[in-house]
């Protein structure tokens, strides 16, 4: 394991099993921090196990993971609510909290922070406006589209401006149009400087962009190239 | 930041869940009100037994013809006795006035006594936390080793009974305070749990934001706090009406209520044992789940 202070992910001969079954197989890779990489492959590949993985909601069975300049092998379990605060998360499923608004929905990620009232207030509606949902901020997730939900969601995971930002399936259930519009605020987010690990199916997401595409299958590590 | 945020968070959960917390805050009150009964009547024996022992008094009988010296040091004597407040001596002529004046009509009782029958005596009287059996006992056992002294009557089973009722108050008291508090903090257990797990996906969602378990864990605790010290409160209103609705009509029927004491200052404590006993409930049940 290297202490190269420019690598974000580290992965040294990752193995990780469910009972018989092997999700991750000798995985060794590393993401430089401000790259934008994409994670495909068939389904049950490893891709989600390799993204909880790295926000540590799973342990490895082998092998050593650093995150953010945390070393995974010795995180204790208190440290894991601050290791999570350097990592932005996006859901396919969005986990919004349907009885709460946009507003409160986003401010949670400042709230665990413990980050002030007037802050959280300046905050949020800037982030709201990044992805162009300011005027949605009184409403609740249930009168919202997909596409603006998917939105709301990278409002939450990017509104404490944390150095990694996960997406899993960011556009699974987005039309192309809106999936377009997602992939041009990662794009935008990227360009800040922020570090994005992309898991995606959909090849037109990361067709000719020049971006990092590792590809698993059966839990082994095939291809790391660019698109 | 964290605590008014789960100030907020807890009454906004009280909302939310209006029924089930609703139902837990008249199950913790009427426990609370049990209790309350309880202390009442245990305060009002207690604060009858506690007049009693100024009544009590010791007599020792002396031997007839005593000298007065040897009475004087029967008295100093008795008097360094650390248990012992005031010894009195009672010659037999009084107590033979004091025997007439009890017997008034039934004089003829005393006829065919040419002379006093009655022998010289005093009276011992203890310290107030001094009057037990025990005590008395062992003054009267030091007594009749004194020379002069021939025999004692401090009425050992008037002792033994306020002794026992004191002590059987105390007992139940103490075991029912003790199951029904039991009970509260199981009742704001379940609650508590009931609600965790009924947010389960929200607190997921905290998780992988980043929330510590302190952030996690202080709305519910703040919310079992919360419904026992409204639980309290609404058994203190229940405690003022039991007494100056119920008790004061129904002294008016029988005068012997209106000596009932009831002790504001204790009721007033009622919102904060609740208190107490709901974020104990919910501190048990938040340490229990695995999350």
């Amino acid at each position: 394991m290297t202490t190269d202070t420019s690598i974000m992910i580290e992965f040294a001969n990752v193995t990780k099993h469910y009972d018989n079954q092997t999700a991750l197989r000798d995985i060794t890779f590393s993401i430089k921090k401000s790259e934008m990489v994409f994670i495909t492959g068939p389904s049950g590949s490893g891709k989600t196990t390799l993204l909880k993985l790295v926000y540590s909601a799973e342990r490895p069975d082998n092998g050593t993971i650093r995150v953010a300049g945390w070393d995974m092998d010795n995180i204790r379990e208190s440290e894991v609510p601050f290791l999570r605060r350097n990592i932005g998360v996006v859901f396919q499923d969005f986990r919004l909290l349907s009885n709460k608004n946009i507003f409160d929905n986003v401010a949670m990620a400042l709230r665990v922070r413990g980050v002030s009232e007037r802050e959280v207030k300046t905050r949020v509606y800037e982030s709201l406006k990044t992805v162009n949902l300011r005027h949605k901020a009184d409403s609740f997730p249930r009168n919202l589209s997909g596409g603006e939900q998917q939105r709301v969601v990278i409002a939450r995971a990017t509104v404490a401006e944390p150095p990694l930002l996960l997406a899993d399936e960011p556009t699974g259930n987005l039309d192309p149009e809106t999936a377009g519009g997602v992939m041009k605020i990662f794009g935008d987010i990227s360009a800040k400087g922020t570090t994005i690990l992309i898991v995606t199916h959909n090849r037109e997401l990361y067709k000719n962009t020049g971006r990092p595409v590792m590809r698993l299958d059966s839990g082994n590590l095939i291809e790391m190239g660019r698109s | 930041m964290v605590i008014p945020y789960a100030i907020r968070q807890a009454l906004q959960s009280l909302l939310r869940e209006k029924w089930i917390n609703l139902l837990s805050l008249l199950t913790i009150a009427s426990g609370l009100f049990v209790i309350s009964v309880a202390f009442f009547v245990g305060y009002n024996i207690d604060a009858a037994t506690k007049r009693l022992p100024e009544k009590f008094a010791m007599t020792l009988y002396l031997e007839d013809e005593i000298p007065k010296d040897k009475v004087e040091g029967i008295m100093s004597a008795l008097r360094k006795n650390s248990s012992v407040s005031s010894v009195r001596f009672i010659p037999k002529e009084e107590a033979m006035r004091e025997l007439k004046g009890m017997l008034k009509n039934s004089n003829y009782a005393l006829e065919g006594f040419d002379e006093n029958p009655l022998p010289d005596s005093l009276e011992v009287k203890l310290r107030k936390d001094a009057v037990t059996a025990e005590t008395a006992r062992k003054v009267s056992a030091e007594a009749l080793a004194l020379k002069g002294v021939k025999e004692t009557d401090y009425g050992e089973k008037f002792l033994a009974a306020l002794h026992s009722v004191k002590s059987g108050v105390k007992t139940v008291g103490t075991l029912l305070v003790a199951i029904i508090s039991t009970g509260i903090i199981f009742v704001c257990y379940s609650t508590v749990k009931i609600l965790f797990y009924r947010r389960s996906d929200e607190i997921e969602t905290f998780k992988l934001l980043g929330a510590t378990k302190t952030f996690i864990r202080a709305p519910f605790i703040i919310e079992g706090g919360v419904l026992g010290s409204l639980g309290g409160l609404v058994a203190l209103a229940g405690a003022f009406t039991f007494y100056y609705i119920v008790i004061a009509r129904l002294s008016v029927s029988v005068p012997l209520l209106s000596t009932l004491l009831f002790p504001r200052s204790y009721f007033l404590s009622l919102p904060l044992i609740g208190m107490l006993l709901g974020a104990t409930g919910a501190f048990v049940a938040i340490g229990r789940l695995k999350y």
